[in-house]
């Protein structure tokens, strides 16, 4: 079965273009414009999304509220949670990883690196 | 562009809008969180995508005014207008550029430069007020560090093979690619990694190789040790080692051997540079220096006044001397000393470090490396030696020329790189210092040096010099900047584009700079340019013809003959070809061409100067000295005159005009 994403960016030329490098690689991809939105369609289709790739910086709700957010929620803590992002703050790194994410993806990034963060993540959640 | 970039500049557009929208709100209310995170947050969506659809010079932008803005919510800076002003100019030459049509124009590096640096000095400025809490602020907690070679041993915690899919596979290659590395990889006979060891030469610190391996700590251990604070594999036994190693594990202690080596070239180096740049020592900046701004047409006026200063003060030390008073003349002598003192400090008022050209270079390496396959590795040394802006600017292209001659020329390809043991990365390095009232700059590559035959044997095909010229290495390799000499043959997609090195050596002489070459077959090329540190003092042979004095400028001259006046005066016309030397000379008469011929002298003097790479002569009537001088410029009624490019007042109150040779012979052609 094919696997999805749930992509979160509120940058919708990036959110697009991160949906058709995923699908070209044959994954399924839902999109978000930002955290709180995500939530919303994570808790609806919990079952269905295998991984949560999102923007640090957004609107209303970031990236690392989304993370604790989902990583609160029983039902759906297991998804396993992978920034794509230009930070870099060390800090920033190690207290979301404490709160659970998975890897952290340096914008512009690596496609190999890329895939191989998201299968292996993919696979271990 | 293609269609994600088109997608990407529409959105971007609209973002636009919304950043002057949050911006002017931010204006009207200082204190106010939510115009603050709106134009943070804007800002950060404009680095991302810029970053990701390769307009970097965008995403550059974008993150030094968001470290900006960034400081002001953690509450170490106050929202001013002139960071509000700074940031809306900023962005509204972003807008103009995401208007063009073509993603080359849109990326081209220099649009954005004059903001890049505005954004760039005012964080400098809010980090020279708080250096107290320097430490903690979000922009250095990664801070690119002096260039240092690591040695890095990941060991996997969990069963892997190198050509696995492991995130750690691809980690440890990320990490190899911050600079110059070699990868040793041992493995076990079932073919699981036992460790890599990695060594790197990056400008990236420590901290920031230890981030790579946050998100997979539990599956690996990494020991970290910075070998030098310099690149080690510039000790060619220690790749050598490297590559004889096969499969062989590796010996610390040789390594330490290495290292040691390293250690005393480097220190020596230091010591030899520490001489060099003697003179900027006293004057560089304390750490703990404020900066204000000031307009450039305020520094101007002062330097103008201050070679009024000097001038007048020449004319004292002149009168001083005939009137022989003991008490003026140490006055005069006090005078003299201040004087001097106050044109240094001024004229470094109007310098900049060159750290703004070593960001371009950076990006022009990076692309063309892309481009032409080559891995390079882009060094910088003494980026804050400061220069003239000016100059800078008019500098910016002949350096990149050179930049891409080194990558695209210099460089080999990875494959003939480890085929000739060196390591797959190649080095630009660019170098900059200060010596006396010079600046230096050397760019220097570690590729395949430049072919002496071929240029030797293209200069007697064109006829430049003769098949039995015996020329030195130095001749041969100064023969590049021959116009005559097209290297029409290596035309490439990147370096063919019309501006040759002769051009680049013209642009140095119209600064009154030099340009040297060294290289050697199989180690590499350096070109040396030597450059005034002001385009306003000058030096240059004071010299007098029919009782007018002219200055000629020293950096174009050759040697000096004299000959009986006749030889050269011997019909009206005013070029002709003189034996100097025992080599025929074309003789630029400038008694004959703009002065009348009486009281002629006995002798003449021939100044041999080099221009466009051709030797020619003018002749004097008398040379009277070498000299150093403030060149003014003149007035709108000479403005037409443009082979005298300035002039100058002596210590007697005379006036001497400033020649530009270049200008002089093309003059003399039409």
């Amino acid at each position: 079965m094919k696997k999805t994403i749930l992509v979160v960016d509120d940058f919708a030329s990036i959110r697009d273009f991160v949906c058709e490098t995923l699908q070209r690689k044959g994954y399924e991809t839902l999109g978000a414009a930002n955290g709180n939105e995500a939530y919303k369609v994570l808790t609806e289709k919990a079952d269905n999304v295998n991984l949560v790739l999102t923007d640090y910086n957004m609107p209303d709700c970031t990236g690392f509220e989304l993370l604790k957010k989902i990583k609160d929620n029983p039902t759906v803590s297991k998804v396993p949670v992978i920034f794509l992002t230009t930070e870099s703050n060390p800090d920033k790194m190690r207290s979301a990883k404490e709160a659970g994410l998975s890897a952290w993806i340096k914008k512009p990034y690596r496609s190999e690196t890329f895939f191989a963060q998201i299968e292996n993540a993919i696979g271990n959640g | 562009m293609d269609s994600n970039q088109k997608r990407f500049v529409e959105d971007a557009l609209d973002l636009l809008n919304e950043l002057d929208e949050g911006l002017l709100q931010l204006e009207a209310n200082p204190q106010a969180s939510a115009p603050l995170e709106q134009v943070f947050r804007t800002m950060h969506t404009i680095k991302g995508g810029a970053n990701m659809f390769g307009f970097e010079n965008i995403g550059e932008l974008a993150h030094h005014l968001e470290t900006l803005y960034d400081l002001v919510r953690q509450g170490k800076m106050q929202v001013s207008d002139g960071l509000i002003s700074i940031t809306l100019h900023a962005f509204d030459k972003v807008r103009d550029l995401l208007k063009e049509k073509d993603a080359a124009k849109i990326n081209n590096a220099d649009a954005l430069g004059a903001h890049l640096k505005t954004a760039i000095d005012f964080l400098k400025a809010v980090e020279s007020q708080s250096t107290a809490d320097i430490s903690k602020t979000p922009s250095s907690a990664i801070q690119r560090d002096e260039l240092a070679t690591f040695f890095l041993r990941i060991s996997p915690a969990i069963s892997i093979t190198a050509d696995g899919n492991h995130p750690l596979v691809f980690i440890v290659q990320d990490i190899a690619a911050l600079g110059t590395s070699r990868t040793l990889l041992t493995k076990k006979e079932s073919g699981e990694v036992v460790y890599w060891e990695v060594f790197l030469t990056t400008t990236a610190p420590q901290s920031e190789l230890e981030s790579y391996f946050i998100f997979v700590e539990n599956e690996c251990t990494v020991t970290y040790s910075r070998l030098t604070p310099c690149d080690l594999f510039e000790q060619p036994e220690f790749a050598g080692y490297l590559d004889s190693l096969g499969s062989h594990p590796l010996e610390m202690e040789k390594i330490e051997a290495f290292v040691a080596l390293r250690m005393e070239a480097f220190n020596q180096n230091r010591e030899e540079d520490a001489d060099e740049s003697e003179s900027i020592a006293t004057r560089k900046r304390g750490v703990g220096d404020s900066y204000i701004k000031v307009s450039k047409r305020k520094v101007d006026d002062l330097l103008n006044w201050i070679s009024e200063l000097i001038i007048i003060q020449a004319q004292l030390t002149t009168t001083a001397s005939t009137i022989q008073n003991t008490s003026l003349a140490d006055v005069t002598e006090q005078l003299e000393m201040i004087t001097g003192r106050l044109r240094d400090t001024s004229l470094e008022i109007g310098l900049v470090p060159v750290e703004t050209l070593v960001t371009k270079f950076k990006r022009l390496v990076r692309d063309l490396s892309k481009q032409l396959n080559k891995k390079v590795n882009f060094l910088s040394e003494g980026a804050d030696t400061e220069m003239d802006k000016d100059v800078i600017e008019l500098m910016a292209d002949p350096m990149v020329h050179i930049i891409r001659n080194a990558i695209d020329h210099g460089l080999e390809t990875p494959a003939e790189r480890k085929a000739a043991g060196k390591s797959e990365h190649g080095t630009v390095k660019l170098k900059a210092f200060n010596s006396s009232s010079y600046v230096n700059i050397i760019i220097s590559d570690d590729g395949k040096g430049i072919p002496k035959e071929t240029v030797l044997k293209k200069a007697i095909e064109k006829g430049l010099i003769s098949a039995d010229a015996q020329l030195s290495d130095n001749e041969i390799y100064d023969l590049i900047f021959h116009p005559g000499l097209s290297t029409a043959s290596q035309v490439s997609d990147v370096s063919g584009r019309g501006v040759g090195m002769d051009v680049v050596k013209q642009k140095i002489d119209e600064l009154r700079g030099s340009v040297s070459v060294k290289s050697q077959p199989g180690k590499g090329t350096a070109i040396h340019i030597k450059l005034p540190l002001s385009r306003s003092i000058i030096e240059g042979l004071l010299v007098n013809v029919a009782e007018t004095r002219y200055i000629v400028p020293l950096n174009v001259v050759e040697r000096i003959d004299r000959i009986p006046y006749e030889e050269v005066h011997r019909d009206d016309k005013v070029n002709k070809t003189v034996v100097v030397n025992e080599e025929p000379l074309m003789v630029l008469s400038l008694r004959q061409r703009f002065h009348n011929e009486e009281n002629l002298p006995k002798t003449t003097d021939i100044i041999s100067v080099l221009v466009n790479g051709i030797r020619k002569g003018i002749a004097v009537d008398k040379i009277e000295g070498k000299m150093q001088t403030v060149m003014k410029p003149l007035g709108d009624a000479y403005k037409q005159q443009d082979f005298i490019s300035g002039s100058t007042i002596l210590g007697n109150g005379h006036l001497a005009l400033v020649l530009d040779p270049a200008r002089l012979f093309s003059l003399t052609h039409s």
